[in-house]
């Protein structure tokens, strides 16, 4: 286990420094926090930097995932940004449902670089805006093996519509992510979609600088297919059904964000050999340089 | 002719230096929902050589700033500012210190690199207050197509110092 994490936290520290470097030498602005789980639109201001470290973990009925997450996001101009997110797993699941974190960070142990554009924007009043925003990211697996089959690389696309003001929030989006066969066997793909709404009670509508707190309920609806085994005779490519519901809060002050939030399957509709779950959990730290 | 001369020098000095400023502005900003919005509006802002002071209001989805008693700021490069961090500029609530010149019965304010155009929505008894030359005055920026800013506004006066 322990060599399993040395080199993983080397590479995190080489990639710190890059963060370090970069966020240095660059301006720094900030753009609104979404939600945990579900997809979402708002990409950072031109020269903005926002880093982030989650930890999440996932509960089978056998088994229990923890992982620390970092996530590098660089705005280059208000709509375009780009965001690098790099494991560090804690404990890994032998046997791993096929699911995605959240809408920048993958669940389990995968660096993923992705690319956000807000082709969208229409800010038509004081706090509200409208926006949609297109995803597309590539990801390389840090283990060789997910659920007794070999990962391979896999790429993501999403896309989400949304609507931000001071006080509701809503945004529904939907993506695919497929990964690439590797020496004979393949990981199944992942069609999803997503829903979350949001509120911020009055109590909390005090003006900038003061604390700004708000809750979400998040849904993910999620369509795995099965994985492909080398030597497999008959391949069936039937898909599980997958829909979680739960809360999660955000809170900001300054140039600091806090979130954190729990999903449980209310559907679990699953192909055989397809892995139960139990919850998800998430906590994030934002930093907006 | 010395004096002509004198007067020619003078008068080359004076183009050439600023001839008015932008003292103080109340921009409207609209799209901007949270306190990270706001951080790095004001923190933006903070960074433009000229303002003295910021303030963002997330309820009131206004920035106040206060500028430099010398100052080039354009209302241009604030509202490209806002611009840059994903929100959208509307109206400005200006003071400012300009010459004041009336062409074709048009009355137009200059700043040193910015040309604001009276509007004719503007109280006629303020129009009737306005006279050539340099002039204080307060009044409200209309606004502009956030990606076609040319530095020429229009704007209605509320107040002639």
């Amino acid at each position: 286990m322990i060599s399993k994490i040395f080199p993983k936290i080397s590479l995190n520290i080489g990639y710190f420094k890059l963060i370090v470097l970069l966020a240095i030498s660059g301006t720094a602005m900030a753009q609104g926090h979404g939600p945990l789980y579900g997809l979402q639109t708002p990409t950072l201001a031109k020269g903005g930097v926002d880093l982030n470290v989650a930890g999440m973990s996932l509960g089978t009925e056998t088994e229990t995932s923890y992982m620390l997450r970092y996530l590098f996001s660089y705005g280059i101009t208000e709509d375009l940004q780009i965001n690098l997110t790099t494991p560090t797993m804690i404990e890994r699941l032998g046997d791993a449902p096929r699911t995605r974190g959240n809408s920048n960070m993958t669940a389990n142990g995968d660096i993923e670089a992705s690319l956000w554009y807000r082709f969208f924007s229409n800010a038509f009043g004081v706090g509200k805006r409208f926006e949609s925003t297109a995803i597309v990211g590539v990801s390389a697996p840090t283990d060789d093996v997910r659920g007794q089959v070999n990962v391979g690389n896999s790429v993501h696309a999403a896309i989400s519509t949304g609507y931000a003001s001071r006080t509701w929030y809503g945004w529904i989006g939907g993506g695919y992510q497929y990964y690439f066969e590797k020496d004979g066997e393949q990981l199944g793909d992942l069609p999803y979609a997503s829903a979350v709404v949001g509120y911020r009670p009055n109590i909390f509508m005090g003006d900038y600088p003061k604390p700004d707190w708000r809750i979400f309920i998040e849904s993910l609806a999620e369509f795995p297919g099965d994985n492909k085994f080398e030597g497999q005779m008959d391949f069936t490519d039937s898909r599980s059904t997958k829909v979680l519901v739960g809360p999660s809060f955000l809170g900001l002050y300054g140039a600091w964000g806090i979130s954190f939030g729990a999903m449980f399957p209310v559907v679990q509709d699953l192909t055989l050999g397809a892995v139960k779950e139990r919850y998800r959990l998430a906590i994030n730290l934002s930093y907006w340089l | 002719m010395r004096n002509i001369f004198r007067i020619m020098i003078i008068g080359l000095f004076g183009i050439g230096t600023a001839s008015g400023q932008i003292t103080k502005v109340d921009q409207e900003v609209y799209g901007m929902d949270c306190a990270p919005c706001a951080y790095g509006l004001e923190r933006g802002l903070k960074k433009m050589d000229g303002l003295q002071e910021v303030r963002v209001s997330l309820n009131d989805g206004k920035a106040y700033m206060g500028l430099a008693a010398e100052n080039g700021l354009k209302l241009r490069s604030i509202q490209e500012e806002v611009k840059k961090n994903g929100f959208s500029a509307k109206k400005a609530e200006v003071t400012l210190i300009g010459n004041a010149t009336k062409e074709d019965g048009q009355w137009y304010i200059e700043t040193a690199n910015e040309r604001f155009s009276v509007s004719q929505d503007t109280p006629k008894a303020l129009l009737q207050k306005l006279t050539v030359g340099t002039a204080t005055i307060s009044g409200t920026v209309q606004d502009e197509e956030d990606d076609n800013l040319s530095g020429q506004w229009s704007i209605v006066l509320t107040k002639i110092e």
